[in-house]
């Protein structure tokens, strides 16, 4: 069973990157992201590798499920690659709990604005308990100016990961 | 090859035709049946860096299967 007593899931806001308080691959994201003004362009290119990608279906207790995973990845890094590379089935994150908790920053993407925020949690993680931490971007953006298609783009940043 | 006039021309399937092309084929259908043709074309744009899925190799190929799939998964439940 999962551990939940430093469990925090917090929003930091976008004002944090802009003040220089996040890590600089992320804010450099944000910046061409918002620069292109949640579009599509040549400037993800250089992006990809970081992100996972994920659709607009959200509920209250669930995030989108996931369709693309970068080779570099935070979300490839701590589920690993057969967990990255599996397509059977929609494909989520392998703990419930983390899934529930981090559902309210993909509907604040979606219907508000991007969603910055700071998580410390225990994971199970294939039988292996993990206490991570980690900060997290995560962008609504459109494939094209006039697509009615939007999905969210998921930076995460891993600060510290270790196995208890 | 002369066909039979009671035989679509569409439905026609060459003998030498891969399996994985015609896993290929039906993805590209249901993709552009549910109107995301567009990502399709953004993933293998930025992320391959081809304009036609027939440039990448077939390993590379099943990968990008199997992004579409999940692709599919996604946006059409």
């Amino acid at each position: 069973m999962l551990t939940r007593n430093r469990t925090v899931f917090t929003q930091l806001g976008t004002d944090a990157i802009e003040k220089g308080l996040a890590d600089p691959q992320l804010s450099a994201f944000y910046e061409s992201m918002m620069s292109s003004s949640g579009l599509v362009s040549e400037k993800l290119r250089e992006h990809m590798p970081y992100l996972s990608l994920c659709s607009d279906k959200i509920d209250n207790l669930t995030p989108p499920p996931i369709f693309y995973v970068g080779r570099r990845s935070s979300q490839r890094i701590l589920f690993g690659e057969e967990w990255a590379m599996q397509h059977d089935e929609e494909l989520r994150t392998p703990d419930p709990e983390l899934e529930h908790a981090s559902a309210e920053a993909y509907r604040y993407a979606l219907e508000e604005q991007p969603y910055y925020g700071y998580a410390r949690t225990r994971l199970n993680v294939g039988g292996k308990i993990l206490d991570i931490a980690f900060e997290r971007l995560i962008v609504a953006l459109r494939p094209t100016p006039n697509s009615d298609r939007r999905f969210c783009a998921y930076f995460g940043v891993i600060q510290d990961l270790q196995q208890l | 090859m002369q066909m039979s006039p009671y035989f679509k021309s569409a439905e026609y399937v060459h003998e030498h035709v891969q399996p994985e092309d015609r896993e290929l084929a039906t993805l590209k259908s249901e993709v552009d049946k549910h109107n995301l043709t567009e990502m399709w074309d953004m993933i293998l744009t930025l992320d391959y860096e081809v304009n036609n899925v027939r440039e990448l190799s077939r390993e590379t190929r099943e990968e990008f299967c199997g992004i579409v799939s999940l692709l599919l998964k996604a946006f059409s439940k």
